[in-house]
């Protein structure tokens, strides 16, 4: 079910609404359960039930870890819980990518098993994994209401394309939390916020996108408006995404921690990771990066960190070659940025330096968005004028101007101008009356414009619902 | 269950909800507004607005599907023509008469009209371009309006020899208002609706109607044009009834024993009730709706005359032919 759908809006969300408002607080995680089990089971019917084996393993490994704490049985238990997760992602994900590589290098001919991906496995796999490691660390308390656990894992706002959010992190709001109207009034505040990126921002990016590739008569411009038009609805899919959840996470009190903090304001690549999907660059960090040694080491140890976290970034991302090279890509850059171009950014001034991680950030995206390596090298010549095809013609233009507006919005829309102006006004007392008042007639105005959006349109595809 | 157990009840109802859902005209049209004046953007689902016309974006031109229609109906000409004297007319879409405009993105007509005339054998062919202009069509659908086909009518008998001087017929002319045309529901903008007219002569009033789809009491059975479908879904289909495989107009008050074959898209509905004049017999089939291999059991091209009449819009999908 998609958070930007007619029945996720004035179906599915008023029924849960009702239910979890209405029951006494002890049934508020049951109601919070099977909701999120009816959200999984209407998009994903065949696969709840690795969602729910997921439950299970996580819930009695942990149980195990924690009784023999100390022992080796509970690092048993640890690697036998990891080996599960990674076994069922692995299969359901990268069967077919082995299976391709092994008949492409040794000729031989097995047969794809083409299992459709389970919905969001990516996301509830590596959550899992987390509440075991951090038991295991003694990082989270033990879960042993499994009610508590299974709300945790399924909990529907976050359970198929992030954030990824850590046990340890709503651990005690899972037991007890509080609401309020303030806390309901945030998070439906920040949902529409989210919602609003990605129906009105993120889908017309991607009808611009989709218009451009494939336009009769191609032009550098076609390249050019095709890769920063899928680099910035990326961004606002994702980022509106996050936000949607984080907002159904605040009206059911729980507190997820931001996803995005206006990545594309970066001064460097360093900067663009630490503000562009901030939960699984953390994950990584704290669950293969530190572990692996970090920094600590050598030069040759730690570039060597950089390019395994990289490498499983991408391939976490997709079972493509095209995924693996742009991980490895940014993990060059970022060892690039550690040995001398930090040096070098430093020194140049600030709208160099987002010209910069511009330019890296929009051909990475060209390489993250085409499975088909020769279709990487023909869009990054096409961009480059290495074709031989004009730099604009009378299609590329009319699109262009057809989507000047939207492109104008999404780019000022990708900086914190907005928050600011508001943060700004915010500090006169009258300026703040004004937009209190304003507020819930502009949120108003927004869901009633993406309804619109909604029953007019077809395009509505989230694109982190393919990892 | 079945479609519960497959994923498939949600995208069911998904579908139902948007078509039902409460106020939905008035949200496309908030939609609408907000494109075309907030975003600037130059069309809302490809519709694009000028002034008091709707015109939906056509474009680019697809060169494959000329070849592969020009293809077709040589091989049909070849399978029933061979004795007929055939002719062959395309049918400009509105938006061949805004084509200059700077904010508009038209096909190349250029090419699609010389890929025709290089691929297209044994037939004459009848150039209506200037024969129509812009406002021959509503403004609110891609037809040509029948009340404006005397150019077009001219320019058929001097190529086609017909004897009719379709401007003297005696005729009563009947209106139906508000016809809201196919692009007045896609651009979801409250556009002027259109005035359908259509010309009631002897002949036509006269005329049988034989439709292969009708099904109902042979005495009942609509004329030429079909008032029932006045008001309702697409009120264009009072011409013969709108979409049908094949359909036959005779005229029992004729004159001459001449036959006519019409291989035609929806335009020809509006154009046959005039050209029944000149002929014992129309028949209009419509190759998107039957096979041109089964079209032989049906029809006897003896004989006729056999007319091409498509539009540009089938041209450029040709791939719709069956």
């Amino acid at each position: 079910m998609l958070f930007s759908s007619i029945s996720f809006i004035y179906y599915f969300l008023p029924i849960v609404f009702s239910l979890y408002f209405l029951v006494p607080a002890k049934y508020k995680n049951l109601v919070l359960l099977l909701s999120s089990l009816a959200f999984y089971f209407f998009g994903e019917p065949r696969y709840t039930i690795i969602l729910i084996f997921s439950t299970i393993v996580d819930y009695t490994h942990s149980l195990i870890i924690d009784k023999n704490r100390g022992r080796p049985a509970a690092k048993l238990a640890l690697i036998s819980s990891i080996i599960i997760n990674l076994s069922i992602l692995g299969f359901f994900k990268y069967s077919d990518f082995f299976i391709g590589n092994i008949n492409a290098l040794f000729s031989t001919d097995f047969a794809l098993l083409q299992l459709p991906l389970p919905l969001g496995i990516s996301f509830f796999t590596f959550q899992t994994m987390s509440y075991t490691i951090d038991v295991y660390r003694n990082e989270a308390g033990i879960q042993k209401n499994p009610l508590g656990l299974a709300t945790y894992i399924t909990l529907f706002p976050q359970l198929v394309a992030g954030p990824i959010v850590r046990y340890r992190t709503i651990a005690e709001e899972i037991n007890e939390r509080t609401h309020s109207f303030d806390l309901f009034a945030y998070g439906v505040r920040r949902f529409v916020i989210g919602l609003a990126k990605k129906v009105l921002i993120a889908n017309q990016l991607g009808q611009l996108y989709q218009i451009s590739v494939s336009a009769q008569s191609s032009s550098v411009l076609f390249y050019w408006m095709a890769a920063i038009a899928f680099s910035l609805q990326i961004y606002f899919d994702f980022s509106g995404y996050s936000d949607m959840a984080i907002g159904l996470g605040r009206i059911f009190g729980f507190h997820f921690l931001e996803n995005f903090n206006y990545p594309y304001i970066s001064k460097s690549i360093s900067e663009f990771w630490r503000r562009w999907h901030i939960s699984l660059g953390t994950w990584f960090k704290d669950y293969l990066y530190i572990p692996l040694g970090g920094n600590r080491g050598s030069n040759l140890s730690w570039f060597r960190n950089i390019i395994i976290v990289w490498f499983l970034t991408g391939f976490w991302h997709g079972a493509n070659w095209n995924f693996i090279i742009w991980g490895l890509y940014f993990g060059l850059i970022l060892i690039l940025e550690k040995l001398f171009l930090n040096q070098v950014l430093v020194k140049l001034p600030h709208w160099l330096r987002h010209v910069y991680v511009c330019l890296i950030v929009v051909i990475s995206f060209v390489i993250f968005n085409n499975e088909d390596l020769a279709v990487i090298t023909l869009s990054l010549k096409g961009m480059f004028g290495q074709l031989s095809i004009p730099i604009f013609n009378a299609e590329s233009i009319y699109f262009l101007r057809s989507y000047a507006v939207i492109l104008g919005i999404s780019i000022i829309g990708a900086t914190p101008f907005a928050r600011d102006l508001i943060r700004r006004g915010l500090q006169s007392k009258t300026s703040e009356k004004i937009i209190n008042g304003l507020e819930p007639v502009l949120l108003l105005s927004l869901l009633l414009l993406v309804t619109g959006y909604l029953v007019d349109s077809s395009f509505n595809p989230f694109l982190y619902f393919r990892f | 269950m079945k479609k519960l157990l497959t994923g498939d009840f949600l995208g069911d109802f998904d579908e139902a909800a948007l078509d039902q859902f409460i106020l939905r005209d008035q949200f496309r049209r908030l939609k609408a507004r907000v494109e075309n004046t907030i975003l600037h953007k130059n069309d809302n689902n490809d519709i694009v607005v000028r002034g008091d016309d709707a015109f939906k974006l056509e474009y680019p031109l697809n060169e494959e599907s000329v070849v592969r229609f020009s293809s077709y109906i040589n091989t049909l000409t070849d399978m029933y023509l061979e004795d007929c004297q055939v002719y062959f007319a395309m049918i400009p879409d509105k938006n061949y008469y805004v084509q200059s405009s700077s904010d508009f993105l038209s096909m190349d007509y250029q090419k699609l009209e010389a890929l025709l005339h290089d691929s297209i054998k044994g037939m004459t062919l009848i150039d209506l371009k200037d024969a129509l202009s812009l406002t021959d069509y509503y403004h609110t659908d891609p037809h040509w309006k029948q009340e404006n086909l005397d150019g077009v009518l001219e320019r058929l008998r001097q190529e086609m020899e017909l004897e009719t001087d379709f401007s003297s017929i005696a005729t009563t002319v009947k209106r139906f208002a508000p016809f809201y045309g196919a692009y007045y529901g896609q651009s979801a903008l409250n556009l002027a609706p259109d005035t359908i007219e259509y010309r009631v002569t002897k002949a036509s009033l006269n005329a049988i109607v034989k439709n292969v789809e009708y099904t109902g009491d042979p005495d009942q059975a609509p004329g030429v044009y079909d008032e029932q479908k006045l008001g309702q879904l697409d009120s264009y289909d009072v011409f013969l009834s709108g979409s049908t495989p094949l359909v036959t107009i005779e005229n029992p008050d004729s004159k001459t024993d001449k036959e006519l074959i019409i291989f035609r898209d929806s335009f020809a509905s509006s154009l046959a009730p005039l050209l029944i004049e000149e002929y014992q017999k129309i028949t209009l089939i419509d190759l998107r709706y039957v096979s041109r291999e089964l079209i032989g059991d049906f029809v006897d091209f003896e004989g006729s005359d056999v007319f091409f009449l498509y539009s540009t819009l089938i041209i450029n999908h040709s791939d719709i032919l069956k």
